[in-house]
């Protein structure tokens, strides 16, 4: 203990017993205990709405919660639990064991993993905030249009609402960094030997979704944010009679497919670990159990309008996904069939994790079986709306969530270093079997009671009390759970290493609770077994790498030889030796920024929740003056004075002055604007100043993550993290802004392509001014490629130079578009005789919003540019590997050109 | 990396394609041929983005897996949004 305290202090982190530990961790272990702890808390959450629902429904037409509560109730029961409850609970397990398990000693971006999880919870938070904001969201978790635009939520419930929205748009930019982060871990930090396939199987599940998170999400923020304009600016997307609702069902169910198997992933791969462990036999199949897993995820993405099988789309589409939804249960059956026969040729031993594994996958089968029915379309036109479909989902749903229960129990005794209480877990799994069955079963029995309806027939009565014992007795196995795990934590039994025979992934070759950084050594496959390499100083002066294989002890002299025993031997002894010994810097793990960056997005979030259409943009324009005078403050004070400095102070102060000027005009004077300020404007502004000097003191903080010098790499060995992660976040960007693309095409096809222009554009909306966008961000691109050319020649003037270029070729976009904006506002002519504004039609709607965020990331790299010429001032950035941050800003910077490159003929020409 | 002169001479021709583009509109093309006009229009943004993509962001010069994940998002996105348009013919 004394040891470990020790190597926590090394990284600049206090004791586990200390509030602060918590805070300023960036440690994948920590983040990992949060997420559990965080997620079960919104179990409890949810779990209590769910009792409120049963309690309902204890009687047909129920009065326990008014109507309004129980749409509430049911609403956010279902958001919580299928967003802030099971896939963070399965994220707590991989971010905890993933690191542990492919032999890294942490995951690619610390900070970003922190941030992740702090998102996470201000998100959750943000949600629970929304019920004391009026009302929360009330129109089901699937948020279907236009039932949850404005126009049909009373004025009371809309601040509420629109938190709601919010948080869940927080939570997918949580979800988005995870997925960046995981996915750059998997790829560029295995263990010597370890290819992606021979992963254990929970990380090979916990790969297959991030990489459906990365895309999937990416749909739903689109969604999100288009949903939130309409809200905010009352844009018409989702409220537009023409393909609104259809629109939002498409981008929903887009991602609210693969979400299920997002969802259930880690679950199978939960139980493929279980059942190898618990039978002692290797998973059956193995090669095409993951192959099938594989198949999944793609197919995923091709089965999304079996959602849809009631709305409108033409019969040829329907016959379609009912072949693809078919499809994909066929790889599931493989599955199935693998764990089944993996147990038949076992000896099993039936421990608590077992028993809840064995459990999940008895509840998956008649899940999955039932949802087939939900498949075929003549069934679906019976089935859908109604409690056949709530019982399957719940089956297939906790059917996962009962494998990552067993998962906790499974994983417990490592976490702790202490054994839970085996009676008193298998005294919750049967409470928990037993509950789970008597509540969703009688669903399938009365599957004709209405979905998100409180009354109901009354001869279903007897079975809806015996669903509501059933999650009375649910919930209180849960109680069970908590005790037993606080009462282990404290005189639980000591947990050896490996407390399970025949657990063979790599966290079992560490003690429990493992240490800070992990591993005794560099751990190695390259040999067929896990081992781990330290080098040291001989007894004769030279070098030896030792090697202790889990358990046992060799000595080789000078390392590669036997290290790469059995291997093909690919590098160079000394260089192998060399490298070893650049493993032994680790990294700086505590920063609180990650932390307050996610406080004042909470903060701002709440703000914007309620700020009036008026007031919605000058918050950001204070907070970015105040932002680019702290660049030049921070800049030279950190890294000394120079002329750039007070240039870009001035510059800040310029923007915020402006802003204040502007805002006067706008509101008959400052003392107008100020008196028509609402509490929310304030809250608002005092979020993005919160952001803005938290995101700077993050630009400015010492934070370095050395890359593993010795890992396998495949297939991306000749990219560095940062490059690669760059990489992924703008793969999960393309299906972002490709969204937006997406429903401008659909209304437009929908409308009728080329009446579009004819019935919504007016004749004032011209080329020109896309035009000379598009030769502005061209050249600012241009600009940027020869900033990194003059980097890395180390031409520290030409290098400020380039990025100047690249700021004003920016700021000259914005203005142009202002201008533009300006003049179409202001439109007075025919069938536009009050302006062409966000809420004129959806044409103006689909391009102010879809250019507008085109031109909110072109503002994000501007202040990404102001940051880099104010570090540039003094030298930083020169030379091949420190020109690195200009290639990636690049990166993002040529993107964003590109995009531009599809809307000026889509928004401008066509 | 590629050379300066190289990157000059993909510059000049994206501002000379989207000029091009523009031209479709101001020569009254796109009046007379509106699918024809299209569908050049898009290839051209297409010809230009994969330049971009290619030599500004020195996707030739990186492993192909990255370009895989691109083509995958893109794949993904196409595929929502073909099939989506399809779904309300």
């Amino acid at each position: 203990m004394t040891e470990h305290a020790d190597h926590d202090h090394e990284h600049h982190l206090p004791p586990k017993s200390s509030v602060k530990r918590w805070l300023v961790t960036t440690n994948h272990k920590d983040i990992g205990v949060l997420y559990i702890i965080t997620s079960l808390f919104f179990l409890v959450a949810g779990g209590i709405l769910a009792m409120m629902i049963r309690a309902q429904l204890w009687t047909p037409g129920g009065t326990l919660l008014g109507g309004q509560g129980y749409n509430q109730a049911v609403t956010s029961h279902g958001l919580l639990m299928v967003f802030w409850f099971i896939s963070p609970f399965a994220f707590g397990l991989a971010n905890y064991l993933v690191p542990l398990q492919i032999g890294a000693d942490d995951l690619a971006f610390p900070r970003l993993n922190a941030m992740s999880y702090w998102v996470y919870l201000f998100s959750g938070l943000l949600f629970l905030t929304s019920f004391f904001l009026g009302s929360s969201l009330a129109g089901g978790w699937t948020i279907y249009q236009p039932l949850n635009v404005p126009a049909f939520i009373p004025e009371v419930n809309q601040v509420g609402s629109l938190a709601t929205i919010f948080a869940l748009m927080l939570f997918v930019a949580a979800v988005t960094m995870g997925s960046v982060n995981f996915l750059t871990t998997f790829y560029r930090m295995r263990a010597e030997g370890l290819r992606v396939r021979d992963m254990p199987l929970f990380s090979v599940s916990i790969l297959l979704t991030v990489w459906m998170m990365l895309f999937a999400f990416a749909a739903l923020l689109a969604a999100v944010i288009l949903l939130s304009f309409d809200h905010l600016l009352g844009s018409v997307w989702f409220s537009t009679a023409e393909g609104g609702s259809l629109l939002w069902a498409h981008l929903f169910w887009f991602f609210g497919h693969p979400e299920v198997y997002i969802v259930f992933f880690p679950a199978l791969g939960v139980m493929a670990e279980v059942f190898q462990t618990f039978s002692g036999k290797r998973i059956v199949g193995r090669k095409w159990f993951v192959i099938a897993m594989a198949l999944v995820a793609i197919q995923s993405f091709v089965v999304w309008m079996h959602h849809m099988f009631l709305t409108a789309i033409n019969l040829p589409i329907k016959t379609i996904f009912m072949a693809t939804t078919i499809g994909i249960s066929l790889p599931f059956d493989l599955m199935v069939f693998a764990l089944i026969y993996t147990l038949a040729k076992g000896k099993i031993r039936f421990k608590t994790p077992f028993l809840f594994s064995f459990g999940a996958l008895l509840l998956f089968i008649l899940g999955g079986i039932t949802g087939v029915f939900l498949g075929a379309v003549v069934l679906d036109y019976q089935f859908r709306g109604t409690y056949w479909v709530v019982a399957h989902f719940h089956y297939v749903m906790f059917g996962g969530g009962t494998a990552l229960i067993g998962g906790l129990y499974y994983w417990y005794p490592k976490m702790t270093g202490k054994m839970y209480d085996e009676f008193l877990g298998k005294v919750h799994f049967a409470m928990f079997f037993v509950g789970f069955n008597l509540l969703y079963f009688p669903m399938f029995v009365v599957w004709e009671t209405p979905r998100r309806v409180f009354d109901y027939a009354a001869e279903f009565t007897m079975w809806h009390r015996l669903a509501t014992v059933g999650a009375f007795l649910f919930a209180a196995s849960f109680l069970v759970m908590i005790y037993n795990m606080f009462k282990s934590l404290h005189s639980g039994e000591e947990a050896p290493d490996n407390p399970w025979e025949y657990a063979s992934a790599g966290e079992w070759a560490v003690p429990s609770p493992p240490p800070l950084e992990n591993y005794p050594g560099v751990p190695s496959y390259a040999g067929g077994k896990l081992s781990f390499l330290t080098r040291s100083e001989a007894a004769d002066g030279g070098t030896v790498v030792e090697q202790e294989v889990a358990g046992t002890e060799q000595t080789a002299p000078d390392g590669g030889a036997i290290a790469h025993a059995g291997a093909a031997a690919t590098t160079p002894t000394t260089d192998y030796a060399e490298e070893l010994a650049l493993e032994d810097e680790h990294a700086d793990h505590a920063s609180i920024w990650p932390f307050a960056i996610s406080a004042s997005a909470f903060v701002t979030f709440l703000g914007l929740s309620g700020i009036s259409k008026a007031y919605f943009i000058w918050p950001f324009v204070f907070a970015t003056g105040f932002m680019v005078a702290y660049f030049g403050i921070e800049g030279g004070r950190r890294e000394g004075f120079g002329w750039i400095h007070p240039v870009v102070m001035a510059l800040g102060g310029a923007i915020a002055a402006g802003g204040a000027y502007l805002l006067a005009i706008d509101k008959g004077g400052l003392g107008a604007a100020i008196d028509g300020a609402s509490v929310y404007f304030w809250l608002t502004t005092v979020g993005a100043f919160m952001g803005a000097a938290t995101l700077t003191q993050l630009g400015f903080e010492e934070f370095n993550v050395p890359e593993p010098a010795i890992a396998e790499q495949w297939p991306f060995e000749a990219v560095s993290n940062v490059k690669l992660g760059m990489w992924m976040f703008l793969g999960s960007d393309v299906i972002l802004f490709g969204a937006f693309i997406g429903s401008y095409i659909f209304m437009r096809v929908g409308h009728g392509w080329t009446d579009w222009h004819h019935d919504f554009i007016p004749e004032a909306h011209v080329v020109l001014p896309g035009l000379i966008n598009t030769y502005l961000l061209l050249a600012s691109s241009f600009a940027v490629v020869l900033a990194l050319v003059a980097a890395r020649q180390q031409n520290r003037r030409r290098l400020l130079g380039y990025l100047i270029t690249t700021f004003l070729l920016g700021v000259g976009f914005l203005i142009n578009k202002a201008v533009e904006w300006e003049h179409l506002f202001h439109l007075h002519e025919g069938a536009f005789a009050d302006g062409w504004t966000f809420t004129t039609n959806i044409a103006s709607s689909s391009f102010y919003i879809t250019t507008g965020l085109h031109g909110a990331h072109v503002a994000v790299g501007l202040l990404i540019t102001l940051y880099l010429i104010v570090r540039a001032y003094n030298g930083a950035y020169l030379g091949e590997e420190e020109a690195d941050t200009i290639e990636h800003f690049g990166l993002y910077w040529h993107f964003v050109d590109i995009v531009w490159l599809f809307l000026f003929p889509l928004f401008y020409i066509l | 990396m590629a050379s300066t002169r190289l990157y000059t001479v993909i510059f000049v021709t994206l501002m000379a394609f989207s000029t091009a583009q523009a031209l479709f509109e101001f020569t009254g093309i796109l009046d007379r041929a509106y699918w024809f006009a299209l569908g050049v229009i898009m290839v051209l943004s297409t010809i230009k983005a994969t330049l971009v993509a290619g030599y500004f962001q020195h996707l030739v010069h990186e492993p192909r897996s990255i370009t895989y994940l691109i083509a995958g998002a893109l794949v993904g996105v196409l595929a929502l949004t073909a099939g989506a348009a399809y779904s309300i013919l």
